[in-house]
């Protein structure tokens, strides 16, 4: 597999179709009768949310494969992904203060995607903080396999309760993916572009750190080998 | 070792959780009034809540309940520290690790102590929070019961896996609630709020999906603990 | 034939960068004994850590019993018995509570009287009831010892079970193991210097910087009559 011809291959997609996505929100798709322009940031909070809680995903997954198999390559996967996602998480809850400002007036508002996203982001940053502080034991991979597994699993439940939390204070927002509020067709097209303009950028990101903690991981593989043979070498003096 | 085949596997996993559990609270006896500090601790907490939130000149179960459990997760923490703390000296978590016993009845072990501890401080809390927050003792004070345990149950079991790793690295313990919180809120908005209803005078059944939220909580993070726990607790 | 109890193909394990075992092949025969002698840092603790299954090789493979050490089940950790530099006792129970926890644990059949037997054994029955915290470091290690035996295992990894002790206490660990190989255990001990056991005969290796270099200092283990060679090379 050419690591450097797929990298740069999403590179170019993301480009190109993140021109595309610019422009349709921008000139092509109509805005919304009750919000106007500020509804425009729907277009970019979908794709974020949906490629923070997948990249979320793309941790666990990794996870479970590097418990299982015990191959250095998923742990660096995982690591990758939190960190990917963590930045698009940070883009998602950015953009939601942007877009509650001119709506509700505050800074921010508790409706049941951004609080959602909110929790998503600090388990992230909890993730990354093991990471951190655990650098130098051995077991690091297997701690943060665990706990990403483990707050992955209580994503479905997060989203539950706050769902059920917000119908009791209901939110006037309905924006949903794909659901109600998304009359004109003109409308799913763009979300389904910028939903695959980000995805390219998040999997061209991904890739990037991806193919730097392999190389990282292989450089270490490599100098254990050096001083074995070193070690090897002192015998026959 | 002559009785040792007649004994069958559930038998063993039996008596070793019920071991260790009784070693672990033995210790807790022995370790004198450090449980006992940690305890005053959590209801400290609501001391504190109850001048932060100027719940002298108010009756509000909303207040009350989101303070009692405030102190909850407060001492939740606190004892799950403590689960795996005994373990630390003369390396006797490799001498639990090289014995017969499952790493999986180690975890329900460590969880039952960890149980026990968040059980005591919640029955001192509720004392205190009835009291504090100018609440009555009677039926909605009983109905909380069952929603604490739910509510202990989860935290506990979820703080006694996590300990395991986070006993392990640098700045550990600032580490348990970084990681604990966020995965626990969804057990906290559930218990918060059938808490403050049930508080309010309404019936357990009205409550139905709180209640299962903090269930499936439950249910996962004890099956999850029991099979992740060696995971994280071994060295390799 | 009959199986090794340990068995060890191109064991190497490694921190960080450092190598602390390389290409170590070990065999053991069942009631076979074994001293494997070294300076610090040679990799002794590291090789009876692996052989216990508590760490698990960086390449290479490690059998107890047949079993690859990294998924011991607990059938096998049942027959192991270990002594290790950590004496993996509570400090604030006392003796007595901690023979008898460690004896639930082996599913041993009476815990109260094991314990109470292997205190004897031991030389520890008159402080059965103190709290191991008050113990001096060579009482401690008496105790560790009754520890690892009281389940009768069938095999013994020691770490330096000498270390700390005076003459009498080394009698006493000497008593033990010479009563675990009468019984059919097999033993594998480490120390810095092979130590006279009088009565048993052990073949005596030596590491060096994570090697098993040749059978070393064969006359001083031999006991009235040839040595048994029971290891493999």
């Amino acid at each position: 597999m050419n690591h450097s011809a797929i990298r740069n291959g999403l590179g170019y997609t993301t480009l190109a179709l993140m021109i595309i996505a610019l422009f349709m929100v921008f000139d092509y798709v109509p805005p919304e009768a009750e919000q106007g322009i500020a509804q425009l940031i729907f277009y970019f909070h979908v794709p974020l949310a949906w490629v923070a809680f997948a990249s979320f995903g793309l941790v666990a997954i990794a996870g479970i494969f590097y418990l299982w198999l015990g191959d250095q390559l998923w742990d660096d996967l995982g690591y990758a992904a939190a960190e990917t996602g963590m930045v698009f998480c940070t883009l998602m809850i950015v953009a939601g203060s942007i877009w509650a400002k001119p709506i509700w007036g505050t800074w921010w508002t508790w409706d049941s995607r951004l609080t959602t996203t909110f929790i998503l982001w600090l388990m992230y940053g909890g993730y990354l903080m093991l990471r951190a502080s655990a650098d130098d034991t051995p077991q690091v991979a297997r701690f943060a396999a665990v706990v990403g597994l483990v707050a992955a699993l209580d994503v479905p439940i997060v989203i539950a309760s706050v769902r059920l939390w917000r119908t009791i204070h209901p939110a006037v927002l309905v924006t949903r993916q794909g659901g109600h509020g998304l009359e004109d067709p003109r409308m799913v097209a763009t979300l389904l572009v910028c939903l695959a303009a980000f995805t390219a950028f998040w999997a061209w990101l991904l890739m990037l750190r991806f193919t730097q903690l392999r190389a990282r991981s292989r450089m270490g593989a490599l100098a254990v080998r050096i001083a074995f043979a070193r070690a090897a070498a002192a015998d026959l003096k | 070792m002559a009785g040792d085949s007649a004994r069958c596997s559930a038998d063993r996993t039996l008596s070793g959780f019920a071991a260790v559990l009784r070693k672990d609270l033995r210790l807790e006896l022995r370790s004198g009034e450090s449980t006992l500090a940690l305890l005053a601790l959590s209801m400290l907490v609501l001391v504190v809540l109850v001048f932060a939130l100027d719940a002298a000149h108010v009756r509000s179960v909303e207040v009350a309940a989101g303070a009692l459990w405030v102190a909850m997760v407060f001492a939740g923490m606190l004892g799950a520290n403590r689960a795996l703390l005994a373990e630390r000296d003369n390396g006797a978590i490799r001498g639990l690790l090289l014995s017969p016993l499952d790493p999986g009845t180690l975890y329900a072990a460590k969880l039952a102590a960890a149980l026990i501890f968040m059980l005591i401080a919640e029955v001192g809390a509720v004392i205190l929070m009835v009291i504090f927050f100018n609440l009555d003792f009677d039926a909605s004070t009983a109905r909380l019961a069952p929603i604490l345990v739910l509510g202990a149950i989860g935290f506990s079991a979820l703080a006694t896996l996590l300990s395991a790793i986070t006993g392990r690295t640098r700045s550990g313990d600032m580490l348990l609630p970084i990681l604990a919180v966020p995965i626990f809120v969804p057990a906290l908005i559930a218990g918060v709020k059938a808490s403050a209803a049930a508080l309010g005078g309404a019936p357990l059944a009205s409550m139905g999906d709180w209640l299962r939220i903090m269930i499936a909580f439950d249910v996962l993070f004890v099956v999850a603990g029991y099979l992740l726990f060696e995971q994280v607790v071994g060295e390799n | 034939m009959s199986a090794p109890v340990v068995e060890t193909h191109r064991l190497a394990k490694t921190y960080g960068l450092a190598p602390v075992l390389r290409e170590v092949e070990l065999r053991l025969l069942a009631g076979a004994g074994a001293f494997i002698v070294g300076g610090n840092g040679a990799g002794k603790s590291t090789l009876l850590r692996i052989l216990a299954g508590l760490e698990a090789p960086s390449d290479g493979r490690a059998l107890v019993f047949g079993q690859d050490t990294r998924r011991l089940g607990a059938r096998y950790r049942r027959r192991i018995g270990v002594m290790a530099h950590q004496s993996f006792l509570y400090p604030n129970l006392t003796a007595r509570e901690n023979l008898e926890f460690y004896a639930e644990l082996y599913s041993v059949a009476d815990p109260r009287a094991s314990a109470i037997q292997w205190l004897d054994r031991v030389g520890l029955a008159g402080v059965a009831d103190t709290r191991v915290r008050a113990f001096s470091r060579g009482m401690e290690q008496r105790l560790s010892a009754a520890r690892a035996m009281l389940a009768e295992p069938g095999l013994l990894l020691l770490d330096e079970p000498f270390a700390s002790l005076d003459h009498d206490g080394a009698e006493i660990i000497e008593a033990l193991i010479r009563g675990a190989v009468e019984r059919g255990a097999s033993v594998i001990a480490t120390a810095h210097a092979v130590p006279e056991i009088a009565g048993v005969e052990f073949a005596a290796y030596e590491i060096s910087r994570g090697r098993i270099a040749q059978q070393a200092h064969q006359e001083e283990v031999r006991r009235g009559g040839r040595l048994r060679t029971l290891l493999g090379r």
